[in-house]
């Protein structure tokens, strides 16, 4: 590694928050490496677990409270299950970490780069991470949170840096370099601006490019489901649009709904209802500019395209495509639903592109799922998943494992094959 | 011109002549009928009103409220016509800075007719008939550089009909010319001149810089008309009181109006009330709605405003939901000496950082003025 180019270029390091450094500092990360899954790497999980569900700012803020219980011990324990049922199942593979992971977050979701760090983690990296800049108030308490934990905890304080700059491509660079893994979370025009910049012949890299992800729903099963079962649907559904103003990747922004159309009326008058009651039951109030935000977006669109809205509902607007040849796969955010009507789950399928990810689902049978996952599967879609799941972080991820990402595979045979 | 009776009445009555809720009724009724005529006129406008109002039962609104309406945007990204291009004789664009999309509006003979008669008429009821002299604190190259089709552009143009001897006070390198203005104050004496300005540079380079001099204008007969809004002053933390002050201390000036229009409606402009609040005039009205249920709000409580003017015949903007913040502080009041409801700017609605997956590096924004 080149350290000689590196000291006039300089970082914000927000956990330590030691404030500006030059790349050179933050370079010379000393600490070893840990063997996957320690004991004190998962004590430093559920340490930070804790934090988080005590603080009262990120209590208040759905996101971090979900990125709390999923850092608690009990989780932690069954990705450790799952990691000992891998090392069990491949005798002859020892396990060692990645090395040193460069991971760009998202700007979008503020929680999710502790997802990405924490498994990587947890397999036994160092770990640089890059965060945006902004003053997001929860991102900057989870930082705080971490630097926190850093004063008791030496082995979380010298493994790992979590810093921002402003677009660099030096210190992209350099830190790409310094990388034997690299992650980029953020959507196309960051992959596409960081993917250009060379890595160690040796290292390997993740992208997780802009994705789009949709609900669809049995028109039939909706009607015959209860009361009671309808408002839990909308309750899930509620979390999965409107946390992260419907802009993470796995918001659905489309329901496509299946089955005949003579009922598809009865069907979204029944949704939005109970969708209007679940967002008067929490209260629910979005930013000021997220109804002109959705307004805006309409306008256009239904100047080039023959859709339908009702500018009375609150917090949400809905449009239709009477026409599904007619569809457009759109993202606004803020609120915004799309509502199209197919007549079986072989024409959702059809309906898939390489950047779909998530389909969360209400009325199906586990068979038409598998099949759908197949066929849809085979054009993009990552994870089918039920409504009110959308945004609950997996380990497989757009259909990558990362905690194979951040393990390196050593094979191991004792005696030659031929003997 | 669109053959009206509720307009005629309009045009047959002083600005500021009629009862809320007669005007109310006028402009209502005006608007059905531009809401109907731009429906048959303009596609675009057609096909909105079909897909997101409910179609041709939209145009028959019982009240102001259940207009129809276009965010202002839309014009940014929208060609919205009621005429043939070739009966366009003006295109109004609205400033935006370098990159951004700005407003296009299509102006044919009869709206622009329209517009300046009622500016007119709002402007003679607060500067009377006469032509006075005219001092724009501004500099000449603004409106001379074909180029910079600003607002600032704009505004002067706007206001040279009503005063004469235009004389620029600023320097093109924006110092206050003291002396020409000194000579100029001299030679027009008594002729109780109107100073016009963009709030943020009247305050800038004239108040400011008059502050520094070792010397005090007297100008007790004249009148300051600004605009442009108080965001960039209040950046500053400049209230509008202690901007009024001051420019009374350095200059005399105690006739102050700040205004607030847009070039999607221009002629239905909303002057400053002797309460220093922005006043309609029957020519236009507006609306404050919740900015998250879009539902109307009672006079007191602070929405987006939505503004409806009775003017727009060539393209339909006469009722735009617009992302300016605002407050009605009152009606009919007599302390006004002015029928209407008047109304208070609060800002810019903030616009929430709606972050894609693709903003992980946030490209720098270089901000112009």
């Amino acid at each position: 590694m080149s350290t000689t180019v590196n000291h006039d270029l300089q970082v914000r390091l927000l956990a330590p928050s030691t404030g500006v450094e030059s790349l050179d500092s933050v370079l010379s990360m000393t600490d070893a490496l840990s063997e996957p899954f320690s004991a004190s790497r998962r004590h430093t999980l559920a340490q930070l677990s804790r934090m988080i569900l005590k603080d009262a700012d990120l209590r208040a803020d759905a996101g971090s409270v979900a990125l709390g219980y999923w850092l608690r011990k009990a989780n932690i324990d069954r990705l450790t299950e799952a990691f000992q049922r891998r090392k069990e199942a491949e005798p002859d593979i020892v396990f060692v970490p990645a090395g040193r992971v460069f991971h760009v977050a998202p700007g979008n979701v503020d929680t999710m780069f502790v997802y990405s760090w924490a498994l990587s983690s947890l397999c036994g990296n160092r770990n640089i991470v890059r965060v945006s800049g902004g003053q997001n108030p929860i991102l900057l308490r989870l930082l705080d949170l971490l630097s926190r934990l850093m004063q008791e905890d030496p082995e979380l304080a010298g493994g790992n840096r979590f810093l921002t700059y402003e677009h660099n491509e030096k210190i992209s660079e350099a830190l790409s370099r310094w990388s034997t893994h690299r992650v980029l979370w953020g959507g196309d025009e960051t992959v596409s601006l960081l993917r250009m910049l060379p890595l160690s012949p040796h290292a390997s890299e993740r992208a997780f490019g802009s994705k789009f992800s949709y609900s669809v729903i049995s028109i039939s099963g909706y009607l015959e489901a209860g009361i009671e079962e309808a408002d839990r649907l909308a309750a899930g559904f509620f979390n999965d649009v409107f946390w992260f103003d419907q802009m993470a990747c796995s918001s659905p922004h489309l329901v496509v709904w299946v089955g005949a159309g003579e009922l598809l009326d009865p069907a979204i008058s029944r949704f939005h209802h109970s969708l209007e009651k679940e967002i008067e039951r929490r209260r629910y109030r979005g930013a000021p500019s997220n109804a002109i935000h959705r307004l805006n977006f309409v306008f256009n669109l239904a100047c080039d395209t023959n859709v339908t809205a009702d500018l009375s509902q609150k917090e949400f607007l809905a449009i239709r495509f009477p026409d599904a040849a007619e569809l457009r796969k759109e993202i606004c955010g803020a609120g915004v639903l799309t509502h199209v009507r197919v007549d079986d789950l072989a024409k959702v399928a059809e309906l898939g592109e390489e950047r779909d990810q998530t389909i969360t689902h209400f009325g199906f049978s586990e068979m038409e799922l598998r099949d759908l996952a197949e066929r849809a599967g085979a054009r993009g879609v990552d994870r089918l998943v039920p409504v009110g799941e959308a945004l609950s972080f997996e380990p497989v991820w757009d259909g990558y494992d990362l905690i194979g990402d951040f393990l390196r595979r050593v094979s191991v045979r004792v005696k030659g094959r031929s003997a | 011109m669109i053959a009206s009776p509720a307009l005629e009445t309009l045009l047959s009555a002083a600005p500021y002549s009629l009862p809320q809720w007669d005007k109310r009724a006028l402009v209502t009724e005006r608007t059905r009928e531009l809401t109907r005529h731009h429906y048959e006129h303009c596609e675009l406008y057609r096909n909105l009103i079909n897909r997101i109002f409910g179609g041709s039962k939209a145009l028959d609104f019982a009240t102001l409220e259940d207009a129809p309406f276009l965010p202002v945007s839309l014009f940014k990204t929208r060609e919205l016509r009621s005429v043939d291009q070739s009966a366009v004789v003006k295109t109004l664009t609205s400033s935006g800075t370098t990159g951004q999309a700005v407003s296009r509006i299509y102006l044919d003979a009869p709206t622009a007719q329209l517009q300046s008669r009622t500016l007119v008429k709002i402007m003679q009821h607060f500067l009377g008939v006469e032509r006075r002299p005219m001092v724009f604190l501004d500099h000449a190259g603004v409106v001379r550089d074909r180029r910079s089709s600003s607002a600032r552009a704009a505004g002067i143009l706007g206001m040279l009909p009503f005063g004469r001897q235009p004389f620029y006070a600023l320097r093109d390198d924006m110092s206050l010319d003291i002396d020409g203005l000194q000579e100029y104050l001299a030679r027009t004496r008594d002729q109780r001149p109107i100073f016009f300005g963009f709030t943020y540079m009247v305050w800038q380079y004239f108040v400011e810089v008059l502050e520094q001099l070792p010397l005090r204008l007297s100008l007790p007969d004249a009148v300051l008309l600004h605009s442009g809004g108080w965001k960039k002053i209040e950046a500053l933390k400049v209230s509008q009181e202690e901007f009024r002050q001051r420019l009374a201390a350095v200059t005399g000036i105690h006739n102050v109006i700040d205004f607030y229009g847009m070039v999607e409606q221009v002629g239905s402009v909303y002057f400053e009330n002797p309460l220093h609040f922005l006043h309609a005039s029957i020519y236009s009205d507006i609306i404050v709605r919740d900015t998250n249920t879009l539902e109307p709000l009672p006079p007191g409580q602070p929405g987006l405003i939505q503004v409806i003017s009775a003017l727009p015949e060539s393209y339909p903007g006469h009722s735009l939901l617009t992302e300016d913040i605002g407050v009605v502080e009152g009606c009919d009041n007599p302390a006004t000496g002015m029928s209407g409801q008047y109304f208070r700017i609060l800002g810019r609605l903030a616009k929430a950082d709606l972050r894609g997956c693709s903003d992980t590096f946030q490209k720098p924004v270089s901000i112009s003025a």
